[in-house]
């Protein structure tokens, strides 16, 4: 099963292009919206150079979910914040148009307007369960609109990396790390 | 026991560098050549115009990082060593692009593979291209002579087990197989010549050509990045360039101007187009940043009951051709095959997916073997290629649309390597697809290759080979520069990088850019004397 925006009977195949349409304008003033609106922090959140206040309740909400399974799920909850910072560092040296179109990635999330009809979750990130989660996550990976497999993808991608990038991920994977010269 | 550092020693001794993060003014700098690119066209030309008694000054955008720096971990290398912090891809984001940037370009961070430009290559590029005197026999001794720079042999020591996946697969199936070319010098047989090599042994720019330039009394100039061309009639007067923080990332404000007789353009597929795009150069037949090729790569996984441990030894040595001429120069879209290095950071990024599934595949990373196809892009009429365009922030990025003729040889490629598989004793295959899973049996996977929905996305895509955009050959309405990578229209500019060729190489292309750029900077060198 594949659980789409399709899989929604309140959404007709016009609907759809609607928000498909309305997606690719989010996506693309999500930048303006967030400052205007004011949700969305421009300064870094305490303890990181690169990530927002904002970004965090989405990314701690979707982080176990993403990596679900690579250890227990205490070690995952105690690994998140080592992690992040791993992300924080890769977002430090992507180049400025990766790393604004990583920003309207995470504004989209984490305003009100564009995370319920985008992602489904209509409450808050820390409210979301991990089954509604998996499904924002499958719905944007077949999604008809390059921006939300794209943004899917990148997602995925930085969150998962970061954590391998960690030495207390290598025991999982069965890497003893590299050798000493 | 430490590892001398070449670089380090050099600079002690008075190796004449400026640091573009480090200035607290603008500059100006004068050479005889200034040389855009550190990399294989950078390295290989400064080397030869500063030992014929040219003042060189070589301009690279990204840090300076050499073997002590080199910690064999992948978040600093991806992040300090790579093109965007690694976060390049084309413009859609479904193909990510490796290519370095520090001192030694992509030479500091590719898997030592070198191959000579196929014979088959050469000749389509002289029929189709008007590109003259590039025969195999008139390229032979250039090819030579890097060899010997460079320390190119066939990896002599056995295959890791990665690699010999490939051989044990194709002996069994009668395919052809080779023994990999890798230019290396004392290799410790690590396996971590993508995160920079800690040992000096890979012969890369780093510690080659660029060290023997500086000790001839060139000029290198890193974190700085070429911004745009000045011109006074069909000749370039300066280049402007950008100072950059440590990071490469935000440019400081300082601004050095560089003044040369001649500018050689050797910043690699995308960004020598783009620096010509930016600078509005003459383009009048609107070539710039056109047919820029990839290699395009897909994977294909494989569980074994032995232990491959695919992190770990030279990680590419085995490579099999069967498949890349067998449908003649033109036909259908052919592939080398070969095996990637699998490191946690990468490896995860490779299986794609999420959660369960993507924490198993992690989960049996020391059984896993990976095998690799690199699609010979650009010698059929529906293999165009990509363009490059300019983003808002004057940044290159590559629009590159797969086609369904690479598609259809994408699916071709993941029969091909989960057959050898299988061959070689894979208990389950798995092409790295959204959609796939492991399964035990050829004829499975044939089944589930053929149903595979092949789109953007879903199918695991990359590239390190980016070729192109600056196409040579004789007539300008189809090309930028001449045979010589002397620019049709802007009398002191050469292009001496991969982006000359017109269509990709059908190989790891490093050879090819170290034997044309050796030699194009000798017949530069000529030229300059009567200049």
């Amino acid at each position: 099963m594949n659980p789409s925006l399709t899989d929604s009977p309140a959404l007709s195949r016009r609907g759809i292009l609607k928000i498909g349409l309305c997606a690719s304008a989010f996506l693309a003033t999500a930048g303006l919206g967030a400052s205007l609106s004011g949700c969305s922090a421009s300064t870094p959140a305490s303890g990181f150079v690169m990530l927002r206040s904002s970004d965090l309740p989405f990314l701690r909400a979707v982080m176990p979910v993403l990596l679900d399974g690579v250890a227990s799920a205490q070690e995952v909850a105690a690994g998140i914040e080592d992690a992040l910072k791993k992300l924080d560092y890769s977002l430090q040296h992507l180049s400025p148009e990766m790393i604004k179109l990583t920003r309207q990635l995470f504004d989209v999330f984490a305003m009100g307007i564009t995370r319920g009809p985008l992602t489904g979750i209509w409450g808050s990130w820390e409210n979301a369960s991990s089954e509604q989660i998996r499904h924002f996550l499958q719905r944007w990976e077949n999604s008809s609109l390059n921006l939300l497999r794209m943004g899917q993808g990148s997602l995925l991608k930085l969150v998962i990396m970061a954590w391998y990038f960690r030495p207390a991920s290598w025991a999982h994977c069965g890497y003893p790390g590299p050798p000493h010269i | 026991m430490p590892v001398p550092d070449l670089f380090r020693d050099g600079l002690a001794r008075g190796w004449k560098t400026h640091n573009g993060a480090a200035l607290d003014r603008d500059l100006t700098l004068e050479a005889d050549v200034a040389i855009i690119g550190s990399g294989a066209g950078g390295g290989t030309t400064a080397e030869i115009l500063s030992a014929a008694g040219y003042r060189v000054l070589l301009i690279e955008e990204g840090p300076l990082k050499t073997s002590s720096d080199f910690k064999l971990l992948e978040d600093e290398a991806y992040a300090s060593l790579y093109q965007e912090g690694i976060g390049r891809m084309s413009k859609d984001g479904a193909i990510t692009i490796l290519q370095g940037r520090a001192v030694g370009g992509t030479t500091l961070i590719n898997w030592t593979s070198s191959f000579r430009t196929p014979d088959a290559t050469l000749a389509h590029w002289a029929s189709e291209y008007a590109v003259t005197g590039h025969s195999s026999s008139e390229m032979a001794p250039w090819f030579e002579k890097m060899e010997q720079r460079l320390g190119i042999a066939p990896w002599a020591l056995p295959p890791n087990a990665n690699n010999d996946v490939i051989r044990k697969g194709c002996e069994k199936l009668g395919y052809s197989w080779h023994v990999i070319p890798r230019n290396v010098r004392g290799c410790f047989n690590l396996g971590y010549c993508g995160m920079g090599c800690p040992v000096n042994a890979k012969q890369s720019m780093l510690v080659t050509t660029i060290p023997s330039t500086l000790e001839q009394g060139g000029e290198l100039l890193y974190l700085a990045r070429a911004e745009q061309f000045n011109y006074s009639g069909d000749a370039i007067s300066s280049l402007e360039c950008v100072a950059m923080d440590a990071r490469c990332v935000a440019p400081t404000g300082r601004r050095v101007t560089v003044k040369a007789r001649h500018y050689v353009l050797a910043g690699g597929g995308i960004n020598s187009p783009a620096l010509l795009m930016r600078s509005n150069a003459p383009d009048p037949h609107s070539r710039l940043g056109k047919r820029t090729f990839l290699h395009l790569v897909n994977f294909s996984a494989g569980l074994f009951d032995e232990v491959i441990n695919p992190f770990y030894g030279a990680p590419q040595s085995i490579y099999s051709d069967h498949f890349q001429w067998q449908d003649g120069v033109t036909g259908k879209m052919s592939y080398k095959l070969e095996a990637p290095p699998l490191h946690p950071g990468l490896a995860s990024t490779l299986f794609g997916g999420y959660g369960s599934a993507n924490a198993l595949d992690m989960s049996q990373l020391p059984n896993t073997h990976a095998m690799l196809a690199l699609l010979r892009d650009g010698f059929h009429p529906d293999s165009t290629g990509g363009t490059v365009g300019l983003r808002g922030d004057g940044t290159p990025v590559l629009d590159y649309q797969v086609s369904p003729y690479a598609w259809d040889g994408l699916r071709r490629a993941f029969h091909s390597m989960a057959e050898i598989q299988f061959a070689a004793g894979a208990r389950s295959v798995k092409p790295l697809h959204h959609d796939a899973r492991y399964v035990n049996t050829l004829a499975e996977a044939r089944r589930m290759i053929n149903e595979l929905s092949l789109e953007l996305h879903r199918t695991t895509l990359g590239s390190a080979h980016v070729m192109g955009g600056c196409a040579m050959g004789e007539d300008p309405k189809n090309a930028v520069t001449d045979s010589l990578g002397r620019h049709h229209q802007l009398r002191n500019l050469s292009i001496h990088d991969g982006s000359l060729f017109p269509t990709s190489i059908g190989a790891n292309p490093q050879l090819s850019v170290y034997g044309l750029s050796a030699k194009l900077a000798t017949a530069l060198a000529e030229r300059l004397k009567t200049a």
